[in-house]
């Protein structure tokens, strides 16, 4: 386990906060993506391998999540950062199944935290009604200021308790080897079904199963060969 | 800085505001302001009425919101009575959310990813997630800059503008595009995990995909692939506790 200095800290909390952000709010550029964001993490931390790991093993879960509507669905970026951290410097057949167990927690709560803010967007609004009411651009603009570093708000504070429960559990549990092992398994055909569920659901019935079918042939090729 | 330019950079940050109330609506608004600055100069009154409607309850797909928005900011600008304005806006809610998201939320989004899940495991590394960010980007770019323009350039015949636009045949392609990735994409990954283990534990790795994807099926969406991969977790620790 990698010990938790500000040198690390530091950099994948600011890290985490950007990627809160990239979920709803701003720039939507993806940045959110468990691949891109538990990839990233690494790097800042120095353990890319750790990184790619536990990205597309969180990406796999993400891939069920279709965030159309007012649908609610969890926040899997702070959460994949808070994953990385714990999994750094460990061997991830060892360190896997614990990192997921914790990201997976914190990801239903940034999906908790979601919510929280929406609600209080809904009650700034209120507040500005008469404002609103009369047109007042400024009154817009300071509404979607606040709203946008509540949000920053949300993922800093998601990520940096994500960090400390991250580095409590890296100094206080320690799972014998089998059952770490078999925590990744469970983390890993977990992760397996829920993507395995997004790709059947996304294509339906029809032509497009037929397309999923095509990949899939491919995917076992590739497989295969490699 | 060009006041279409100001718009299109606001209209990234058009979720910032988002509630269950309004949904879009204060982020419409703020896209909005660059817009509608010209019109403070020649029709006060109707600047300020213009202002309201712009922040009023608005709903549909983020990369698509630039089409209302440039429509709506056309129809202002032409005197348009205000309650058709926001009847447009209304009518516009569904076709560009379902629009949106079956192009983006369920094609593109799932296909570039599974393009770059594959490409990861077979040794791209940076290049996948840097490939994957850039497509992705500057294709959601060029949608927002199509959209704005489209919308500013249609006004009320916004809705004829897309149905004879490159949009609806885009959304054909993606959802297909999404399968082939997504389906190609699984069992590749599923190798990559899978080959630093025995036979047993792929065996065990097998089970549990099997069983939660049933389950998940059959008591879903209050079971969600999250809600099992925490019971299945806790489970094992609690036998493994007891000595199973």
């Amino acid at each position: 386990m990698t010990e938790f200095s500000p040198a690390i800290v530091i950099p994948l909390v600011l890290w985490g906060t950007l990627v809160g952000l990239d979920l709803v709010s701003v720039p939507q550029a993806m940045i959110s993506r468990p691949l891109v964001a538990g990839t990233v993490a690494g790097a800042l931390a120095g353990d890319v391998e750790t990184g790619l790991r536990i990205g597309v093993l969180f990406e796999l879960f993400a891939l069920d999540v279709l965030p159309v509507g007012a649908v609610r669905y969890p926040d899997y970026g702070p959460a994949t950062v808070s994953a990385v951290a714990l999994g750094l410097g460990t061997p991830w057949e060892l360190g896997l199944g614990i990192s997921t167990a914790l990201g997976l927690v914190f990801a239903l709560l940034g999906g908790w935290s979601l919510q929280v803010v929406r609600r209080s967007n809904a009650r700034a609004i209120q507040r500005h009604a008469a404002a609103l009411a009369a047109g007042e651009s400024s009154a817009i603009r300071w509404l979607q200021y606040g709203a946008i570093l509540r949000d920053a708000a949300r993922g800093f504070i998601l990520t940096l308790a994500g960090l400390v429960v991250a580095s409590t559990i890296a100094e206080s549990v320690r799972l014998d080897r089998p059952t770490a092992v078999a925590l990744t398994l469970v983390a890993i055909g977990s992760a397996l079904a829920a993507g395995v569920n997004g790709a059947v659901r996304g294509s339906g019935r029809g032509t497009r199963l037929k397309w999923l079918l095509a990949g899939v042939s491919a995917g076992v090729l590739i497989t295969v060969l490699t | 800085m060009n006041r279409q330019l100001r718009a299109l950079l606001r209209l990234f940050a058009v979720q910032g505001t988002w509630n269950y109330e309004r949904m879009l609506g204060v982020g419409m608004g703020y896209a909005a302001e660059p817009l509608l600055e010209d019109l403070k100069a020649v029709d006060p009154v109707r600047h300020g009425e213009a202002v309201v409607r712009s922040a009023e309850f608005f709903n549909c797909n983020p990369n698509l919101a630039g089409l209302a928005l440039g429509a709506t900011t056309r129809a202002e600008y032409e005197a348009v009575p205000g309650a058709q304005i926001v009847r447009l806006r209304t009518a516009l809610c569904s076709p560009l959310g379902s629009m949106g998201d079956q192009l983006f939320w369920a094609g593109l989004v799932p296909a570039l990813l599974g393009v770059a899940l594959v490409a990861v495991v077979l040794g791209a590394g940076w290049w996948a997630i840097l490939g994957f960010l850039l497509t992705y980007n500057a294709i959601r770019l060029w949608t927002a800059y199509w959209s704005l323009r489209l919308g500013i350039a249609s006004g009320m015949r916004v809705g004829a503008a897309i149905s004879s636009s490159w949009l609806p045949r885009a959304i054909e392609w993606a959802g297909p595009a999404a399968g082939l990735a997504l389906g190609a994409a699984v069992p590749v990954v599923a190798g990559w995990y899978l080959r630093d283990f025995e036979w047993a534990a792929m065996v065990g790795i097998a089970g549990v995909t099997v069983a939660g994807f049933a389950l998940t099926r059959w008591f879903g969406p209050g079971l969600t692939s999250v809600r099992f991969a925490i019971v299945a977790m806790v489970a094992l620790l609690l036998f493994r506790r007891i000595g199973l």
